[in-house]
């Protein structure tokens, strides 16, 4: 008897399909690999910047930084986000995946594509960090491993547009998409135009890197960043998804006005690409002109669409809480709300690190004249760890705790530790976050083994807070660091060795039943 | 909530067969401004002080450097 | 009311009217956005600092030769091997960034303006004035032309903070700034914490 082709979620209703499920896990397991090797990177470069400990040689430090911010930066979150687009494409809308076939090629070409790049960083032909300008050079196999990565995720956005589409002709569902469905796929939207940069300049770098052609150094920048930038906005797009997805989840957070929250999503997809040139912003060869309105129109209606996100997410959460009965006061809905629950907490601490800590710092330097005192030093780090991890990270880490009993079947190992990651992950983050952005207003230079100067002709004495700063800093992120080992041991043990869960498990969804389910299922469930 | 599950999972919110009309109670004109969800507004106007405070005392730092231009 | 999550469809038409706290709060945001805007084009009416600089493309090599006929003209000593010069007030300034050095050590004058040109000889690096921290991107074939006047007398340090390679952290330069007499004021950049570092 084979395996029945779809499966009824009894949380949320949905009807999911075997292959949904299956690429699901294969792409969230990649994803969890990805971590571990970025994780390990990150203690081992956090324990060098430490210069009390100073780990690694200088060689090696450029080295595993450069493997930190590939590995975490473009494996990990890529493959997790292209488990999201399988679940907001297929699993929300009832529909089988558009050419499973297809799709599971694409996911092979992803992990050799990570295969290969990871070989040419762990043996020092890559030697040249997470942005490789030119002319710093690298193997050609390190530049045609981005390459097919980036070709495997584009194929998977264009499945899931494809995927959109069978569900709508199927009549999977009924009315419009459901509000994490269109936020992914906005995610889905600026993926291809962030691809597309990354096709423009990866694969003429890499006939470069084969002597055959020659980039300009300023111009690789610009398109470069049109990749970098934009992915992450990919990030954030998928972040926000998420949060209505938790939202949802964990409390029934209520949609206020779909209008508004679309209309943002929409003005990421509009306003974001130009933006990049806020890593333009103290770059010769580009006018104050071009910087600004690039940075300004174009970015601050990116600014507008998160703030407004900002606002709608979290009330949200505090209607569907006041609708369940908790709505004495100004914050009981705060207080009360289930703060035991991994994905719960991880939502809150996402919203708010993303927000105060990365959002506001993000926005200040990338104001023309402000970069010239942040450019380069520890805040652009101490930024982007506040925005992409403990911001998008630690959403996706929450989303796991339900991924994993509501697609893999289990249940939650080490329940006890699963409570407290979040908070030990966050809190590492914000201390580390700040810590670091604080020293980067002394000059603390980014990418640097030895800010002690030993080797320099000339002494720099930076002020002694420094050395606090620092330590400050390395406390925080080994206590993130914790909490980050102790999510993949979750994970893992869960996925593989976890107690599996009954079918008829759990009570019924949000609504009891939601009104996209009332017709007859177009597939015989089996 | 059960060991190994989220409350998501084991016990998933549920709305009271009268949650429209409750919505539309939060959504009434004698809240006035601060509609159905005040909470999230007060920490809303939280974050935009702290985003003015720090954007403006970064100019303030950016004005003591050299002159450059 | 359609009251519905996000993992829900809307029932019916889902364009509807938001409730004023959200127009409000959606307004305010737009109203702060533009604040943010017209910051920039306002300081570089009135503010000091702007990144604009006089911009040219270059090749290296040429760029090099300027760099060597400019040490030629004012070299007044040397340092650790780097000569130092000392161009009067309002003249070109060339400073070159190469795998691993900045070459030449600057001597400049407090409340003197200069244009100063940054490019790199091989690859991309970062000029960071320390402890002011005042920072930019030094490419290679592009001459970035920038009017400094240095606000504080003092003795400073450019450090590379662009990789570029495995001698980056060794990558260290020096400027000196005399008071506007010509006097030497510290030999070490604390001073300049010390100094006139005003507006």
């Amino acid at each position: 008897m084979t395996a029945p082709e779809f499966r009824t979620c009894p949380v949320t209703g949905r009807r999911i399909h075997r292959d949904a499920d299956a690429l699901i896990r294969a792409n969230a397991v990649a994803a969890t690999v990805a971590l571990l090797v970025g994780g390990i990177a990150a203690v081992l470069v956090l324990l060098t910047r430490w210069q009390a400990v100073h780990l690694l040689p200088a060689e090696w430090f450029y080295r595993i930084l450069t493997v930190h911010g590939m590995s975490m930066l473009i494996f990990f979150i890529l493959f997790f986000e292209m488990a999201i687009l399988y679940f907001a494409g297929a699993v929300l809308l009832n529909s089988r995946v558009a050419t499973p076939r297809l799709a599971w090629g694409a996911f092979w070409l992803m992990v050799v594509g990570a295969l290969m790049v990871e070989w040419t960083m762990w043996t020092g032909r890559a030697d040249v960090l997470f942005t490789s300008y030119v002319p710093l050079r690298a193997h050609p196999a390190f530049y045609l491993g981005v390459i097919l990565f980036a070709v495997g995720a584009l194929v998977v956005t264009g499945i899931f547009f494809g995927t959109l589409v069978v569900a709508r002709r199927e009549r999977t569902y009924t009315g419009s998409v459901p509000l994490v469905t269109y936020g992914a796929a906005t995610a889905a939207i600026i993926a291809v135009v962030t691809l597309g940069h990354g096709a423009g300049i990866y694969i003429p770098t890499f006939l470069w890197s084969l002597g055959l052609m020659k980039v300009d150094p300023e111009v690789y920048r610009m398109v470069w960043w049109g990749l970098g930038h934009a992915s992450q906005q990919i990030n954030v797009a998928a972040m926000v998804s998420v949060w209505y997805l938790l939202g949802a989840l964990t409390v029934g957070a209520v949609v206020l006005n779909e209008k508004i929250s679309r209309s943002a999503f929409v003005l990421y997809v509009l306003f974001i690409n130009l933006a990049s040139a806020h890593h333009l912003l103290v770059d010769p060869g580009l006018s104050p002109a071009w910087k600004i309105v690039n940075t300004s129109y174009f970015m601050y209606m990116a600014v507008l669409a998160s703030m407004i996100h900002g606002f709608t997410v979290p009330a949200g959460i505090e209607l569907g809480q006041r609708l369940r009965g908790f709505g004495t006061g100004m914050f009981e809905w705060l207080r009360k709300a289930p703060w035991g629950d991994p994905g719960f907490s991880s939502l809150i601490f996402s919203i708010v690190v993303f927000g105060f800590v990365g959002g506001i710092t993000g926005v200040t330097f990338g104001t023309e004249q402000i970069n010239i005192i942040a450019h380069n030093t520890l805040r652009i780090p101490g930024h982007f760890h506040a925005t992409v991890v403990s911001g998008t990270a630690m959403a996706f880490m929450g989303l796991t705790y339900y991924v994993i009993p509501l697609i893999f079947r289990k249940r939650v190992a080490f329940w006890p530790l699963a409570r407290i990651q979040p908070y030990l992950f966050a809190g590492g983050m914000l201390v580390f976050s700040i810590a670091m952005t604080f020293a980067g207003t002394f000059g603390v230079p980014r990418r640097h083994w030895d800010i002690s100067f030993a080797q320099a002709p000339f002494d720099v004495q930076f002020s002694p807070a420094v050395d606090v700063l620092i330590g400050t800093m390395a406390v925080g992120g080994l206590v993130a660091a914790v909490g980050g080992g102790i999510y993949i041991l979750i994970t893992v043990w869960s996925v593989f060795f976890g107690e599996p869960i009954e079918a008829r498990e759990g009570a019924n969804a949000v609504r009891p039943t939601p009104g996209g389910l009332d017709a007859p299922a177009p597939f015989p469930v089996r | 909530m059960r060991s190994g599950l989220p409350q998501g999972v084991s016990t998933p919110p549920r709305h009271s067969p009268s949650v429209d009309e409750d919505n539309e109670r939060l959504h009434s004109r004698e809240r006035g401004l601060w509609g159905s969800t005040p909470g999230t507004l007060v920490l809303a106007f939280v974050f935009l002080l702290a985003f003015m405070l720090y954007y403006f005392v970064n100019w303030k730092l950016l004005s003591f450097v050299w002159k450059v231009g | 009311m359609d009251t519905h999550t996000g993992i829900e469809s809307p029932r019916g038409i889902w364009w509807k009217r938001a409730h004023p706290s959200e127009r409000m709060w959606v307004g305010i945001a737009f109203g702060w956005c533009m604040v943010l805007f017209a910051m920039m084009p306002l300081w570089h009416l009135k503010g000091g600092q702007n990144p604009a600089g006089i911009r040219h493309r270059t090749d290296p090599k040429a760029y090099l030769q300027r760099v060597q006929e400019f040490i030629a003209t004012y070299q007044v000593g040397e340092d650790h091997g780097i000569p130092v010069v000392s161009p009067p007030p309002g003249s070109d300034v060339y400073l070159l960034g190469l795998s691993w050095q900045w070459r030449p050590v600057l001597k400049l004058r407090q409340g003197a303006e200069y244009v100063l040109h940054l490019s790199s000889l091989d690859v991309n690096h970062g000029f960071s004035l320390f402890p002011i921290n005042v920072n930019f991107q030094v490419v290679p074939g592009y001459d970035y032309g920038l009017r400094v006047t240095p606000t504080a007398a003092g003795d400073f340090r450019i450090v590379c903070n662009e990789f570029c390679g495995i001698g980056h952290h060794t990558m260290v330069g020096r400027v000196i700034v005399t008071d506007s007499t010509g006097q030497e004021v510290a030999s070490t950049a604390r001073a300049v914490l010390r100094g006139e570092a005003g507006p």
